[in-house]
């Protein structure tokens, strides 16, 4: 017999059992990405207007995702992340981090990268830009990486070919 | 411990003089969808369309708010343009934050150009100081920006030369002011 499957197939099952923290100091932008969060039947959703209370909520419900916006006062989605980060040793230190923001230059890219954020979406956003993001932290995370200097997603996402000493093949993944 | 080891030889860090050797961690992060599924995840997971038509239907059902919120937005930006470019600081900043939240959503909502427009004011006003912004060049753009609502059917292209004019004059001022020291 037929497995009947929902509407909305296999994603449904993951989607209705995350939570996510939504974090963006435009009140449209929190309703819309919260709309569209909605629509992917995300269960459990978080909002808070920056990084000061984003950590509070971050702490107090232990969300699967972040999704945190770049610019904002006080306490912006940069140092967010970094304070994230800094949770050493804890899984919550490792949950994803999706930033949307309008600084689209690669000094900010490379910026948000370097601190630790997974994935990085510019604004204006689209719901498939959004989705296939979740999609990508939720199904295909990259290995974690800690060091004294950085501390986030392994930040090579390709294999192109490298001359020099393997250090990743070589050590064995906890 | 001894994997730690290992990772920081690997790393580069250890050296024979007996120093401490920096810590250097590789952990595999079991995926959310296999956490929370269980048995039931089937790798890998794919973009499901019809999830992806109700994203986008969710859109089109705020666009008519979100046109009401932009016109309102587009007049307090012709309001803040005046204060703004005599020194207002609050004005200034009240501005600046409309258009970042133009350039942020405009787009979202099929107006790209509209969007486009607020982002250049972004990235000019984002350069240099309070007070150092030419009033022709914010007026130049909150113009713009009102006349992509007001006329929805413009050319791309005009939109488009408008657009680079106004990256021709951010940079003719630029110029003059580097020039002036």
């Amino acid at each position: 017999m037929l497995r009947e499957v929902g509407v909305r197939g296999m994603a449904q099952s993951v989607f209705d059992k995350i939570s996510v923290l939504v974090v963006d100091d435009s009140a449209y932008m929190r309703h819309l990405l919260h709309t569209l969060l909605q629509a992917l039947n995300v269960s459990e959703i978080h909002l808070a207007i920056n990084g000061e209370e984003a950590w509070e909520l971050l702490n107090r419900h232990e969300p699967d995702i972040v999704i945190t916006d770049a610019a904002m006062v006080p306490g912006d989605g940069f140092m967010f992340a970094k304070r994230l980060r800094s949770l050493r040793g804890r899984a919550l230190g490792m949950i994803p981090i999706i930033m949307v923001s309008g600084h689209t230059d690669i000094a900010s890219v490379e910026r948000a990268r370097d601190i630790g954020v997974t994935e990085f979406i510019s604004k204006p956003i689209s719901p498939r830009g959004l989705y296939e993001r979740l999609l990508q932290v939720i199904d295909r995370p990259r290995p974690f990486v800690e060091t004294p200097t950085y501390c986030g997603p392994d930040r090579r996402r390709r294999n192109a070919p490298y001359a020099g000493e393997d250090r990743r093949g070589a050590v064995a993944l906890v | 411990m001894k994997h730690s080891k290992i990772a920081s030889r690997l790393a580069g860090h250890e050296t024979d003089g007996g120093e401490t050797p920096p810590e250097v961690r590789f952990v595999r992060v079991p995926s959310i969808a296999e956490r929370k599924l269980g048995s039931e995840y089937v790798a890998p997971m794919r973009l499901d369309p019809r999830i992806l038509d109700q994203m986008q239907a969710t859109i089109r059902s705020l666009e008519s708010k979100y046109v009401e919120t932009l016109s309102a937005q587009v007049s307090m930006l012709q309001v803040l343009a005046e204060p703004a470019c005599k020194g207002d600081r609050e004005a200034h900043d009240r501005l600046y934050a409309i258009a970042h939240d133009v350039r942020g959503l405009a787009g979202t909502f099929g107006f790209a150009m509209t969007g486009r427009f607020a982002d250049s004011l972004c990235r000019y006003l984002e350069q240099g100081g309070h007070g150092k912004h030419d009033s022709t060049v914010i007026r130049f753009h909150v113009d713009a920006i009102r006349d992509t609502l007001e006329s929805p059917g413009t050319d791309v292209t005009i939109s488009t030369e408008t657009l680079d004019a106004l990256e021709k004059l951010i940079a003719a001022n630029r110029e003059s002011m580097r020039a002036a020291g």
